[in-house]
């Protein structure tokens, strides 16, 4: 019954979808069918509460803010200088000015907690110059696609918060143990950058002129800006001024202060960059509206609990029972966003893992990446979302230019698994 | 065979969840399987601040919330925040039972059936320094989260913060705010002793879970089925309470394992809150007209 | 006609610009409001309310200007008489469910008011004044929809409002 219900559901989304059906209103048609469908309960007021109860929630107020931002940057000099800056010491790495994109968002990773602000942020800033600079478009969006996830393992993570309360595990440990296994994916990211490009080599624009010592520090001066605000943002919250929500409105003052010192802050570029933030915020709300009342609806209708619960029968050794659910998330993850696939199973694979002697830390982690799969796996994954919205390239074309990350997140997942100290050594030396 | 589905705020392991998870196999067992109640716990299905408007609209049959976070609907919701006034489970139940019925009466004005209340463990207040008196906290961000918390702090002359649970943890480890007022299971719960020192036993009051029920979901119940629903509710109730005065004790063990210094307040400290908490109490009376001294006239007698 | 209605989504664009502004006011003076020891109750909930008013309000002008995302590869792939077809197909899911949305919102709203529903927060605002921004942004992209579904009946090509795909970010 519960395959039927799946299929029928999966089936009419991808048909949907494929029919050209905005995205956040194909979701909303799902959730509206599986109610009518296989529920005795309507629709109702339940789509306007969990639209309304989406959008107007606190710790979303982050991503709007963080999205004008990039929209401010976008507009001042701060990618040219970014990238003139960076360009010298990149220029004998293989891949060149590809890996900005992965230090950029695991820079930025560690200010923002979402995943779709990191990738929009640095994207807005980065795309244009790379593209300008001839770098090939596959390279360029992957590596965005794929680090961007890391705004997820690198605190402070919204995930982390849901997944902490969910499963009672302390929050500044799951924090804290997410540093390193998101310095490995980003190392793992830029380690395939270096083999792509060692291999196509054609395809990597050639170096600006070599330089020596001497102008490489000349040239980093153009970071100041960069580096100033990273800073000021990023002090905010571990000074205490404020809250990692609110440092997202730092960020905006930060860049406004930044754009009005290089002379690049009018009346029309603010306007524009105001109105540029607000479609794209608007863009990823009505997606966000409609992941929230199909989640609503998997809620009434018990699928992914029922999947997690027959999980829990079945009597897995912890390595099989980590297999599975790997696939049960990576599934999940097509479909539905992170918080919901965590909100909707926890309370039933908790007991099961722990049952199985797994590490609740270390599998809040191991949680965290398998949600950093579903933001770049089509056809619901919000990375890819807002990556058409910067290019208005197709989500599937998206979707395979990530493939690679994809695939390395599954070697991160294997890694951790196989060296479960990466998740564990941190948060037991820093917190006893 | 009729379907609830019941939306509660706290997750699964919370002693609350564990008890409407007993609630709801109860009725199951009573109703040889006519009604089965489907528990979505920790927000899954709807949020906290939606739970009772999702009841309320039929979006949902039954639920579970803090009574107390209604209380800007109504002051009679915030009586068992009023600090100092119920301070020991035998007072929080008697002062529950003065109150029931004016409680029965404003839910049902909402089109909703009051089934069982369960209180939390009473109130303390966690902090990174010592606090001998009030004078030690003259200036102290404390988090507020409701208007009788903010007025509470503001009276003890320490300053309200606004900081929302999500970004809590940060807050306290950065300084944003530096003590926090909650119970000793919400303390254990979200690991208090990683960022703060001291925990102050003040038993400040005991708030309440409250589950109700749509009078419209009810009503469609055959009579059985009905008196099966208040029979589990009113176990429940019984359970309930007792759980959660023996886990207290647990909790505040709990809390001195992991290295926090429990205290008890000073004299000097609890006397300058009884203070607090009597003028919060005549504040309270005042919002609340008649039936409010009525109410509490009759918890005091 | 024509006219009237692309006011209507410029207007309702503006409004939304301004709810991005009222989020960044909020949030920030939730912070400075901290270290100068002033209390400023509920200025997160106006945060969110704000955001709401930004996310709704703009949802026909982003429609308008094309944003809203969806995968066009079908469409791209088809001869011009598959492809209007399919437009036509996909505006009209579009606007049943638009519709649904739109009048859920309203009623939202409306029985937020009827309930005297009040926010929990230490705001204490009556829910059905943020709502309104729901209301009004989910009706006026329905009435977007129903304007490019007229459009496209008539066999006419939906207009986008001026200025929408100059945006320099992207790639193409
Ligand atoms: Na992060
Ligand atoms: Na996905």
């Amino acid at each position: 019954m519960d395959l039927t219900i799946a299929a029928i559901l999966i089936g009419t989304m991808l048909v949907l979808l494929a029919g050209g059906l905005w995205i956040g209103l194909a979701l909303m048609a799902i959730g509206i069918l599986g109610l009518f469908g296989f529920t005795p309960r309507a629709p109702g007021d339940g789509l306007a509460v969990a639209v309304w109860g989406v959008n107007s929630s606190w710790t979303l107020t982050a991503l709007p803010l963080f999205l004008w931002m990039g929209e401010i940057l976008f507009r001042t000099r701060m990618s040219e200088d970014l990238f003139s800056g960076l360009a010298p010491w990149l220029e004998r790495l293989p891949g060149r000015l590809l890996h900005t994109n992965v230090i950029g968002c695991t820079l930025f990773a560690a200010v923002s907690g979402s995943s779709a602000a990191t990738c929009a942020t640095i994207g807005k800033i980065a795309l244009p110059e790379l593209t300008r600079r001839g770098y090939p478009e596959s390279m360029a969006l992957g590596t965005l696609a794929g680090a961007g996830t890391l705004g997820l393992l690198i605190p402070p993570s919204i995930i982390m918060i849901v997944y902490g309360v969910s499963a009672d595990v302390s929050i500044a440990k799951l924090f804290i143990g997410g540093v390193l296994p998101g310095v490995m994916l980003a190392v793992l990211f830029m380690g395939w950058v270096v083999l792509w490009s060692l291999l196509n080599r054609d395809r990597i624009p050639p170096a600006d002129l070599r330089t020596g010592f001497a102008d490489k520090i000349r040239a980093s001066r153009n970071l100041i800006p960069v580096i100033l605000l990273i800073g000021g943002v990023l002090g905010s919250i571990y000074a205490g001024i404020a809250t990692a929500t609110e440092a997202a409105a730092i960020g905006v003052i930060g860049s406004l202060i930044i754009a009005a010192s290089q002379r690049s802050l009018t009346r029309r570029s603010f306007i524009e960059a105001l109105l540029g933030a607000t479609r794209l915020y608007c863009m990823i709300a009505l997606i966000l509206g409609g992941s929230a009342f199909l989640t609503l609806a998997m809620g009434y209708i018990g699928l992914p609990r029922h999947l997690a619960e027959w999980i829990a029968t079945l009597g897995l050794t912890p390595g099989m029972l980590l297999l599975v659910l790997a696939v049960f998330f990576v599934v999940l993850g097509c479909f539905l966003d992170g918080i919901s696939i965590v909100v909707l199973t926890m309370a039933v694979l908790l007991p099961t893992i722990q049952a199985a002697g797994i590490d609740p830390l270390w599998f809040g982690i191991f949680v965290v990446v398998m949600v950093e799969m579903a933001q770049i796996t089509p056809p619901v994954g919000f990375n890819l979302f807002v990556l058409q919205g910067l290019t208005g390239r197709q989500i599937t074309t998206i979707a395979r230019y990530a493939l690679p990350y994809f695939l390395l997140m599954v070697l991160a997942v294997v890694l951790l698994y196989v060296f479960p100290g990466l998740v564990t050594w941190l948060p037991a030396h820093m917190m006893g | 065979q009729t379907a609830w589905d019941m939306p509660t705020p706290y997750p699964a392991t919370n002693f609350h969840t564990e008890n409407i998870q007993k609630f709801a196999d109860d009725v199951a067992q009573a109703s040889v399987g006519k009604l089965k109640i489907t528990v979505h716990a920790n927000g899954s299905l709807y949020k906290a601040n939606e739970i009772k408007r999702a009841v309320q609209g039929g979006q949902a049959q039954i639920g579970e919330v803090l009574l107390s976070s209604l209380a800007n609907e109504d002051a009679l919701y915030a009586l068992d925040t009023v600090p100092f006034l119920a301070t020991s489970y035998a007072d929080a139940l008697k002062l529950w039972r003065a109150s029931r019925a004016a409680v029965e009466a404003r839910l049902a004005k909402n089109g909703l059936k009051l089934l069982y209340a369960v209180a939390w463990p009473p109130q303390g207040i966690y902090s990174k320094t010592a606090l001998n008196s009030m004078a030690d906290l003259k200036g102290i961000k404390i988090r507020s989260y409701s208007p009788t918390v903010a007025r509470m702090i503001e009276l003890m002359g320490a300053q309200p913060v606004t900081v929302q649970a999500a970004d809590l943890t940060q807050a306290l480890s950065t300084g944003v705010v530096s003590a926090n007022l909650t119970s000793s299971a919400t303390g254990y719960d979200s690991k208090s002793w990683e960022q703060l020192d001291y925990y102050f036993d003040v038993q400040a009051w005991l708030p309440k879970n409250i589950v109700f029920v749509s009078q419209k979901a009810f009503d469609a119940l055959d009579g059985a089925t009905r008196q099966a629903v208040l029979d589990a509710a009113a176990a429940a109730e019984t359970r309930g309470w007792k759980l959660s005065e023996e886990k207290t004790a647990w909790y505040v063990d709990q809390l001195k394992t992991n290295g926090m210094k429990v205290l008890p307040p000073s004299d000097a400290l609890r006397a300058d809150l009884l203070q607090v908490g009597e003028r919060m109490a005549a504040e309270w009376v005042e919002k609340a007209g008649a039936d409010g001294q009525a109410i509490l006239a009759a918890y005091r007698k | 006609m024509r006219a009237f209605l692309d006011f209507l989504y410029r207007l309702s664009g503006a409004l939304a610009a301004v709810g991005m502004v009222g989020t960044l006011v909020m949030v920030s003076t939730g912070i400075v409001s901290r270290p100068l020891g002033i209390y400023l109750p509920g200025t997160d909930d106006y945060a969110g309310y704000a955001m709401a008013a930004c996310g709704f309000l703009a949802l026909a002008y982003t429609f308008k200007h094309g944003e809203h995302i969806r995968v066009s590869l079908v469409l791209e792939r088809t001869g011009p008489r598959l492809r209007r077809a399919l437009e036509w197909f996909s505006l009209a899911g579009a606007t049943v469910v638009a519709g649904m949305l739109a009048w859920h919102a309203v009623h939202l709203a409306w029985e937020s008011h009827a309930f005297g529903d009040v926010s929990q927060g230490v705001d204490a605002t009556p829910l059905w004044i943020p709502q309104l921004s729901m209301a009004f942004g989910t009706v006026v992209l329905l009435i977007a929809l129903v304007d490019d579904l007229v459009l496209t009946t008539l066999g006419r090509t939906p207009a986008r409002l001026a200025g929408a795909g100059a945006e320099a970010a992207r790639m193409e």
